[in-house]
């Protein structure tokens, strides 16, 4: 038996551009790979108030958590995209709309993640904080998409349960 | 849906739309007139971001200079947003009107020959299939073939997989899950449909390879982007294509342009909407080409206007 | 024309609303298969329900499973708006008498072709 425990970078990257060109058009494109300030940013993810994480979990037949960081003013146009606001309120917009946006942007996009893998399974529902999200079971980073939006950087990764992952023949 | 794409009016400058129109014109024989710089505009600016320039304007001064870009350019500009069972109306009246004096007339035969012609990626082929797979009797056997300009778009169609959100437009969900499965993040057509269709690189206006005779040619949404007398030769090559009792569709708000003299047209689907062409009997007579040293042109263009 | 849209994201009610008015509907919102059965249960008999899958409290598929077996509801026309995309969930959608699926991501067109499939929204047609 060939256990695939995750989705390649590129069907994950395909998912991700769906979603983004669906909800937030197309006129800025959502770009593969970092930018050039995404670095130091992507080394601050996991740590820093600056960002915001979206996750969600996938149950049944494949098991993963699906996050997504963004840091604020990247969240700010994501939910005035979103929600079909001024972009101008883009760093006013209240913290309902913002948490509300991010975890309906993680739930479409962990859909999709989740039709790439086989069912059944099912998904959580989502969960989004500032800064970063830590699952307490065993997991560990199987997939990591880094784009660019607006210049900001977007990380999309996938979390898989250490005890499965690996082990395929 | 574009809520992201609410900046001020950045307009491109008359002189690089005409830049722009002249080189589709070109590349393609489509027109592209005045009134059209926001979709040349709303096409364009994805790659002008990508490759590094502030705006549009400064992207057609890169076209000017870098042919590779050019053709990147052509290719979005032409790139063709289509849905499944597309308009509705057209495929009602193939299932409602055309179908059943085909299957009267071709009884002997047994056999259906349809042309989806200027194909794109392949939505009208398949959605014609999954119609034929639903009403052709038992022991009857149809080909759509599915030409187009675009080799990437006639690979596309031999591959025969289509993203989650070209599976949205248009398509029933009971059709989706008969004839299609999931493979990765595409979902791909069924066998059975896949064999009905036939493909073919090709350019409608020039010269067309040897073709059968056809009993349906769909022609939809592509003539309008051509001048009057490509138009006139593009009609005049498909008709010669048509058996005589067989039938082309048109875009809905498109028309042949000499009715009296060498089609004749039916109304037919819901309220008479859709208008059938059949060509009248003794043929058009046959016209030289009109210049057959333009540059090759490119049929497949559908630059959405609308909805 | 009433829509009534099911989903505990308000941004993804807020994006239905939006495309739905173009076409003339007039729409009410739930956040969960409950609260919609009760917006039901109140006398609102809307022509369309666009529901999502995955909700707290009551989920899509059960809210379904539920109006499909009510007499007072026939004349509604039930259509899932999910990020669900499994080929055996849109059968099980169907099976239990969802009219339509579209799937998330999805554009505003993508919607609107849907309704004509169901007779909700005529488009123009240039005479």
């Amino acid at each position: 038996m060939i256990a695939i425990d995750e989705p390649t970078i590129s069907d994950v990257h395909a998912v991700v551009e769906e979603v983004w060109t669906s909800f937030l058009g197309s006129d800025e494109p959502i770009q593969i790979g970092a930018s050039t300030e995404t670095t130091s940013l992507v080394d601050r993810l996991m740590l820093d108030d600056d960002t915001w994480t979206a996750a969600i979990t996938v149950t049944g037949a494949w098991e993963a958590m699906i996050l997504i960081s963004v840091p604020v003013p990247a969240a700010g146009l994501i939910t005035v995209g979103m929600l079909g606001l001024d972009p101008a309120e883009a760093e006013t917009c209240g913290l309902e709309d913002l948490t509300d946006a991010l975890g309906e942007l993680v739930n479409i996009v962990g859909g999709g993640v989740k039709s790439l893998m086989p069912g059944p399974s099912a998904l959580s529902l989502p969960l989004v904080a500032q800064g970063a999200i830590t699952s307490t079971s065993n997991l560990e980073e199987v997939c990591a998409v880094d784009l660019t939006w607006h210049g900001h950087p977007i990380r999309v990764s996938i979390d898989v349960p250490r005890t499965t992952h690996g082990i395929g023949g | 849906m574009t809520p992201g794409g609410t900046d001020g009016p950045d307009v491109i400058s008359e002189t690089n739309f005409g830049f722009v129109a002249d080189l589709l014109r070109r590349e393609t024989a489509m027109l592209c007139e005045r009134g059209k710089e926001y979709l040349v505009e709303a096409r364009l600016l994805p790659l002008a971001r990508q490759a590094g320039d502030p705006d549009v304007d400064h992207y057609v001064d890169r076209l000017r200079r870098d042919a590779g870009e050019r053709a990147r350019a052509v290719d979005a500009l032409t790139i063709n947003e289509t849905s499944w069972f597309r308009d509705l109306a057209p495929y009602q009246a193939f299932v409602d009107d055309v179908l059943p004096r085909l299957l009267a007339a071709r009884v002997d035969t047994r056999r259906l020959t349809i042309w989806s012609a200027a194909c794109s990626s392949g939505q009208e082929a398949y959605s014609l299939a999954m119609l034929l797979d639903e009403h052709l009797p038992a022991g009857w056997t149809a080909r759509i073939h599915a030409t187009d300009v675009s080799p990437t778009m006639v690979e596309r169609v031999r591959a025969g997989r289509y993203s989650q959100v070209e599976m949205n437009r248009g398509m029933p969900a009971t059709r989706l899950v008969k004839y299609f499965q999931r493979v990765g993040s595409e979902w791909e057509v069924q066998p059975q449909l896949r064999t009905m269709v036939t493909t073919q690189v090709m350019n409608l206006a020039a010269p067309l390879p040897p073709l059968p005779t056809f009993d349906v040619v769909l022609l939809r949404n592509v003539l309008i982007y051509f001048d009057h007398a490509t138009k006139q030769s593009i009609l005049d090559r498909v008709q010669a294509t048509i058996a005589e009792d067989g039938f082309l569709m048109l875009g809905s708000t498109e028309t042949t342009l000499d009715l009296e003299t060498t089609w004749t047209r039916e109304s037919a689907g819901p309220a008479g909407r859709v208008v059938l062409h059949r060509p009248r009997h003794g043929r058009a007579v046959s016209r030289p080409f009109p210049d057959s040293s333009s540059p090759a042109a490119s049929p497949h263009l559908t630059l959405r206007t609308g909805a | 024309m009433h829509a009534l849209i099911i989903d505990d994201s308000r941004t993804m009610r807020s994006i239905l609303k939006r495309i739905v008015h173009e076409i003339g509907f007039e729409t009410t919102e739930a956040a969960n298969g409950q609260e919609a059965l009760d917006v039901l249960e109140a006398g609102l008999v809307p022509d369309l329900c666009l529901i999502d899958w995955n909700m707290p409290l009551m989920d899509g598929y059960t809210f379904v499973t539920r109006v499909r077996a009510d007499e007072r509801w026939r004349s509604m026309t039930l259509m899932m708006v999910t990020t669900e995309s499994e080929h055996g969930q849109i059968v099980r959608a169907l099976a239990a008498g969802a009219h339509e699926y579209v799937i998330k991501p999805f554009t505003a067109d993508a919607i609107v072709e849907k309704l004509e499939l169901l007779g909700l929204a005529v488009r123009e047609v240039p005479a």
